[in-house]
């Protein structure tokens, strides 16, 4: 790791210089205040990357919402689609809860039969971090997600008069050397006003989960009339899946193209759909809202923890800006844990 | 020991590939050898891969199961009803259900081709098998599994104690595999003991009644018992507790489950159960693994 500095003017050229590592992909502002990732080749001016969070998260630009696996000619072999290849991309402005979550989707996709779509994307992906601000609906940080120290090439994060950039990779260390003339080393003034800047931002965050044992206290509070309560609120409209950066449960259905082909398509999904876990016969082993509710909450909290050690979810606060019931994740488990 | 067995991974680790190709989405070709009818709506397909060296090589852990796909129709989980010990084809026995299998059952010719992926899940922990008496327990459908593993425990006879196989349909004419679980029957292979719901007015020289009542019929060493057990949800909710009441440890009991399957590789989250994939943890999982999982089983 090496750490550098960046005067705040050169922004511009920094993101023009990204260019040459891959579209390059940022928050920018689709509506007032409604912000979302595009593409930013063209016009660097619209990068927004202290927006807090696109109502969609990166995770598209890694798994499209729907791609075709694989196809096959008319009465041909299937073979492997290159649909979802992508391409090089660079993410640029993710934040430290991204990043978590970008590991988090690694866990899944790259581990015992790793996932040649997934792979394909990711090993060209270069992430360029960028530090924010937490608001009222952000809690990483009672998440240990709210920094990173690991998972980026480079990270930006604004500090007096300047930017500090947190080299993390070699691609961070290439995009560096091609750029000598953006970047200074960093002062011990830097520093100072980088660890200014962090306490300062924990006290920032107001909203708060107490994850002390919360498996456990899920596992005591499996039966608890909240799960009903939640279920009767609940549209399960899968709002809260599609916007979820680790949320990454797809359907696959099959399709007779145009030519009389065949393709196998995979689209996102979410585990409060009705048939998510309904078998032939139409037996569903979650047929109650309830419990499907309850199993969204627990496979994030609980089954997550058990099988890899910790949460997924990252605290990004998305869910709770997207649920057009008010659910709010936070006072769920609150309630679940009788504080709230 | 050598079981002759592929090794059983534990999940979230190594990473590895499927024998049917890195792309664990992609299927390898195989082509229909023989379609045979098993009863009315099941029937046995027996597969052939069509690379020779994956026919070949190809092998499997009783218990485990294969994806079979038809681009463009469909794709389905379906277990393994043969043992690895008679490998050379690739068994599969299917009941009609909805729409890849009805296509099967409608279009499939021997000779046509289709996809295979696997062998996918976990199988039977056949290693702490040895040198024990094993109960097998079967309801319906839950036969093509534990025939696999019938098949197995035969043919290493001398590795295992007693073989017990207690197996309920709802019909005589529901019976799946009957002429060869009789002839292992009359051959002292195994214990064999049959049983139907109702005898529909056939011919039946079994028992009538549910298959957890056998259990009560047949004399048990529970301190050198395992139990394996393949069927509907009923099927576990009376097994288990009779099992339980024997004194069988909740270790010793093991069950294959059925999930809603998309990937069958860890990846699509439909099979999940608190924090288990089915595909990928199971589908057979210990008592003790499954009682401690929401809604594995109804309790
Ligand atoms: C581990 C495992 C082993 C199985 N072994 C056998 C077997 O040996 N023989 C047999 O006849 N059947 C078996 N089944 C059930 C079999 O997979 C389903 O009957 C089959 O997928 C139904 O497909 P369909 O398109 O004909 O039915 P539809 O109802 O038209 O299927 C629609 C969709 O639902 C999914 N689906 C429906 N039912 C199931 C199900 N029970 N499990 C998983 N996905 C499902 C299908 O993948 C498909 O995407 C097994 C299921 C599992 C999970
Ligand atoms: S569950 Fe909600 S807060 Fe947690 S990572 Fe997903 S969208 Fe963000
Ligand atoms: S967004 Fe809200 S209403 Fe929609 S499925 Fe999620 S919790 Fe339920
Ligand atoms: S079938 Fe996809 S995760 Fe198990």
């Amino acid at each position: 790791m090496q750490t550098l500095r960046m005067k705040p003017d050169l922004m511009a050229e920094f993101l023009e210089a990204l260019a040459a590592w891959g579209r390059v992909w940022a928050p920018v502002e689709r509506e007032d205040g409604l912000f979302s990732l595009a593409v930013i080749d063209g016009d660097v001016t619209r990068a927004r990357p202290d927006a807090l969070r696109t109502a969609v998260p990166f995770k598209k630009l890694l798994l499209k919402p729907r791609f075709t696996m694989l196809q096959s000619a008319a009465g041909g072999t299937p073979v492997e689609s290159a649909d979802n290849d992508a391409g090089a991309q660079v993410l640029f402005g993710a934040h430290a809860c991204d990043i978590h979550a970008l590991k988090i989707l690694d866990l899944l996709f790259l581990a015992d039969y790793p996932d040649p779509y997934y792979r394909r994307n990711r090993e060209r992906l270069v992430v360029v971090g960028y530090g924010c601000w937490p608001d009222d609906r952000c809690f990483c940080d009672s998440l240990n997600t709210s920094t990173a120290d690991d998972g980026f090439d480079l990270f930006l994060t604004p500090i007096e008069d300047g930017i500090q950039v947190v080299v993390g990779s070699s691609v961070g260390d290439d995009i560096v050397r091609a750029n000598r003339h953006l970047f200074e080393p960093a002062t011990r003034r830097d520093a100072r006003h980088y660890l200014e800047r962090l306490s300062t931002r924990k006290e920032a965050f107001k909203l708060k989960l107490d994850v002390t044992a919360l498996p456990f206290v899920l596992e005591l509070k499996k039966d608890d009339p909240v799960w009903d309560e939640l279920g009767r609120k609940c549209l399960c409209c899968g709002s809260c899946s599609m916007v979820c950066p680790t949320c990454s449960c797809f359907n696959v259905a099959d399709e007779v193209t145009a030519d009389s082909g065949a393709a196998r398509v995979r689209t996102w999904d979410s585990c409060l759909f009705r048939d998510y876990a309904t078998v032939a016969g139409g037996h569903s082993f979650r047929g109650d809202r309830g419990d499907r509710v309850r199993n969204r909450y627990y496979h994030k909290q609980e089954a997550f923890v058990r099988e890899f050690g910790m949460p997924s979810c990252v605290g990004c606060g998305r869910c709770i800006d997207n649920c057009p019931t008010g659910i709010h994740v936070v006072e769920v488990f609150q309630h679940v844990r009788g504080t709230g | 020991m050598n079981l002759g067995l592929p090794p059983m991974h534990r999940p979230r680790s190594l990473e590895r590939e499927l024998a049917t190709g890195a792309n664990p989405y992609l299927p390898a070709r195989a082509r229909v050898m023989r379609i045979q009818e098993l009863v009315a709506d099941a029937r046995l397909f027996e597969l052939r891969f069509s690379d020779p060296e994956l026919a070949r090589s190809f092998t499997w852990r009783p218990g485990q199961f294969v994806e079979l796909s038809v681009v463009g129709v469909g794709e389905g989980p379906f277990s393994l009803p043969s043992s690895p010990t008679r490998s050379g084809v690739v068994q599969l026995a299917i009941r009609r259900a909805g729409v890849l299998t009805n296509f099967l059952f409608d279009h499939l010719r021997e000779g046509d081709e289709v996809g295979l992926r696997g062998p996918l899940g976990h199988g039977f922990p056949v290693e702490r098998f040895v040198d024990q008496d094993v109960l097998l327990v079967a309801g319906g459908l839950g036969m093509v599994p534990v025939r696999g593993l019938l098949q197995y425990l035969i043919d290493l006879r001398e590795h295992f104690g007693r073989v017990i196989l207690l197996y309920g349909s709802r019909s005589p004419e529901q019976v799946l595999f009957r002429d060869e679980l009789e002839t292992y029957g009359r051959r002292r292979d195994a214990e064999i003991l049959l049983t139907v719901d109702s005898t529909n007015g056939r011919p039946w020289e079994g028992r009538v009644g549910v298959v957890t009542e056998l259990v009560d019929d047949i004399e048990l060493d529970v301190a050198r018992t395992v139990a394996a057990a393949c069927g509907p949800p009923v099927l576990y909710r009376f097994l288990l507790k009779r099992l339980a009441a024997l004194g069988f440890g909740k270790n010793r009991i093991y069950l294959s489950l059925e999930r809603r399957m998309e990937c069958g590789v860890g990846k699509c989250g439909h099979c999940a159960v608190g924090y288990t994939f089915t595909c990928l943890h199971g589908p057979v999982f210990s008592y003790w693994d499954a009682i401690n999982l929401p809604e594995l089983i109804d309790q």
